[in-house]
């Protein structure tokens, strides 16, 4: 690993404060805010993971999604979630994510490539068993006059099934 | 539960009188449009379901396009239980059950993959894709009496495809799957022989607490759901045409048709719907492997749906992920597999015309996956809808009061749903069928014929 500079330190804290700034903003409901903070040529992409032998490390499918996301169906998803009969999130669940090892990959400049673990906590109604989420995430953020924005976004899941009801939450 | 210690190992808390009783008060009421819920979430139905519908019937394993070649193989079950859906060498698809004839265990461990040979991790034993026994280690030694063509992997007994479909049964004297199937094979044919599909990439996979029989059910007919269970989607503006108002049409609602159900949105206009497929794909269909009545069903389709007993549904819409884009046509398979009284996995697989250019597969997916997936605007709050359900069928005052669900609507004195005389295809169709539960009931008839054993296929 290379030595870690004031500055790489500083880099590092500017991202975390906008994974944990946008981490709040999903915790909280704000979608539409959160929706603000994207680029408009963002992907997004959650592909399937399924169980494979050792031997062969194509877990993560090139073809098959449970999300694969631009501005525009973003935009669809947060603001439905946001009407008054979206029922999967009325009443909404509780999520609280957990966001840490922020790693960055390269920084030129322009954009930052990172990779981040995230464990969401999920509960509805009256549950007291809750849904876990874990993955990691490989996200590139770029420098714009509104400071960073997340320009794409992969999710790597650590699941095969997805063990919640639903996925009426953005990860 | 823990005090009932004196049951014997083989229905281990579980009773099977029990399931009688719950049946005795079904059949008295199924004829009036009235379901116990407890059939929803009780132990005990659940166990004798696992062996009566799931040990019995015709059971959707998966497609030949997701095994394409020999050796190509995917883990699937039947109920609850293990097996390997794969391609032989010898061209041939299997359904082998996941357990070493030696000490039983699981010969394959990853979800999907290419191989010649399954080998056991415990002993060696090897067993070709076919499932027959070829390598015992040391069997010279000590097993120089094991004849090795005895010991293949146990294979289900009955494995038969229709258009690609591949369905197994446990039951060794089912009928052929295409007598099973009955009238569904018109609404089969229409859509695979008219169109050369296949599945895209993997399933979505995704647990869910709910029992397998409520989106069951649903898919059998439920169109009364629509406008208020997915108004978030169709204000989103990425329903079908039909949801969102944009065009007319006339719902079929199909009943009478050997336990399996549909509803066919059909649009009467000039212009071609073909599920929203656009001019260009609908070109390369196989216009003349249909008859003239599949066609025309075909050529007015906005979005249609079904059920084929017990646990295969479909939907086959117009649709899109972002109301700024064009709508395609995208063609969903689910199976609603049972994990417990109450709970289910559902496994989502998103077909495309095989033909059609990469990028409109890839929109097709895209769009699939938007609308019903784990993440689907629509299934989303479906799920979200069914909440509770299993909370109220497993309740102790469910049992006691005897609490029914209803299925009921069209039973009045001037129903707008009525049977249309002029229906061209198979079973009994309900004009403004979105205003019957014929469809839906002909599922727990079906169910409860199944359970009460008077009919074994």
């Amino acid at each position: 690993m290379s030595s870690d500079t004031v500055a790489d330190r500083e880099l590092r804290a500017k991202c975390e404060e906008f994974l944990f700034h946008t981490a709040e903003l999903l915790d909280n409901r704000k979608l539409s805010e959160w929706h603000n903070l994207l680029t408009e040529d963002i992907t997004y992409r959650v592909p399937i993971r399924t169980t494979r032998e050792r031997a062969n490390q194509a877990e993560f499918s090139d073809q098959s999604f449970h999300m694969k996301e631009d501005w525009g169906t973003l935009k669809v998803r947060t603001e439905r979630m946001n009407n008054d009969f979206a029922w999967s999130e009325d009443p909404p669940s509780r999520t609280r994510r957990h966001v840490n090892n922020v790693r960055i990959i390269e920084n030129d400049g322009a954009e930052v490539e990172l990779k981040n673990n995230l464990l969401i906590f999920r509960q509805q109604g009256d549950e007291t068993e809750p849904d876990i989420l874990s993955m990691e995430r490989q996200d590139t953020l770029r420098r714009t006059e509104e400071g960073f924005k997340l320009a794409d976004r992969r999710v790597y899941l650590d699941h095969t099934i997805i063990p919640t009801n639903t996925l009426s939450i953005i990860l | 539960m823990s005090h009932q210690t004196d049951q014997s190992p083989s229905t281990a808390g579980t009773d099977p009188s029990r399931v009688q009783q719950v049946l005795g008060a079904m059949g008295e009421t199924l004829e009036d449009g009235e379901v116990p819920i407890e059939i929803l979430n009780n132990e005990d139905v659940y166990q004798e379901e696992l062996k009566r519908i799931f040990g019995q019937v015709w059971v959707y394993i998966g497609h030949e396009s997701e095994v394409p070649e020999p050796g190509d193989y995917r883990q699937r079950t039947i109920g609850e239980d293990p097996f390997i859906f794969v391609h032989g060498e010898d061209g041939d698809h299997y359904v082998l059950f996941n357990s070493c004839r030696h000490r039983g265990a699981n010969v394959c461990r990853a979800e999907k993959g290419n191989t010649t040979h399954f080998r056991c991790p415990y002993h060696g034993w090897t067993y070709d894709n076919t499932g027959e026994l070829t390598g015992v280690p040391q069997k010279a030694a000590g097993f120089d009496h094991l004849e090795a063509d005895e010991y293949g992997l146990h294979e289900v007994p009955r494995v038969e495809a229709y258009n690609g479909l591949v369905f197994a049964s446990m039951n060794a004297d089912a009928p052929p799957l295409e007598e099973y199937l009955g009238g569904a094979t018109w609404f089969l044919d229409m859509y695979f022989n008219l169109i050369d599909m296949e599945v895209i990439g993997d399933p979505h996979r995704w647990e869910v607490e709910n029992d397998w029989k409520t989106p069951t059910e649903n898919f059998s007919g439920d169109n009364y759901h629509i406008p208020m269970g997915h108004k978030s989607a169709i204000d989103a503006g990425v329903g079908s045409d039909t949801a969102t108002g944009e065009k007319e049409s006339e719902l079929y609602g199909i009943a009478d048709c050997d336990g399996h159900s549909f509803s066919f949105y059909q649009i009467e206009s000039d212009e071609p719907t073909y599920w929203g497929h656009p001019p260009e794909v609908v070109e390369e269909f196989n216009h003349n492997d249909v008859t003239d009545n599949q066609h025309e069903v075909a050529r007015k389709s906005g979005v249609t749906l079904g059920n084929i007993f017990p646990n295969l549904s479909f939907i086959f819409l117009g649709g899109r992920d972002d109301p700024e884009k064009e709508s395609v046509g995208t063609f969903l398979l689910r199976k609603w597999e049972p994990r417990g009284p109450g709970k289910m996995e559902v496994v989502n697989w998103v077909l495309a015309p095989k033909d059609a250019s990469k990028e409109y597969k890839e929109r097709v997916y895209e769009v699939g996956m938007a609308n019903f997936s784990p993440s689907g605007n629509f299934e989303v709050d479906d799920v979200g809808i069914w909440y509770g359900i299993d909370d109220a069928a497993g309740s102790v005052f469910a049992q006691k009061q005897n609490v029914r669900t209803l299925f009921t609507m069209g039973r009045g004195e001037n129903p707008d749903a009525t049977v249309a005389q002029d229906w061209v295809g198979p079973g009994t169709a309900y004009r403004n069928g979105g205003m019957t539960d014929e469809n839906q009931l002909d599922f727990y008839r079906k169910w409860y014929k199944t359970m009460a054993n008077e009919e074994v296929n």
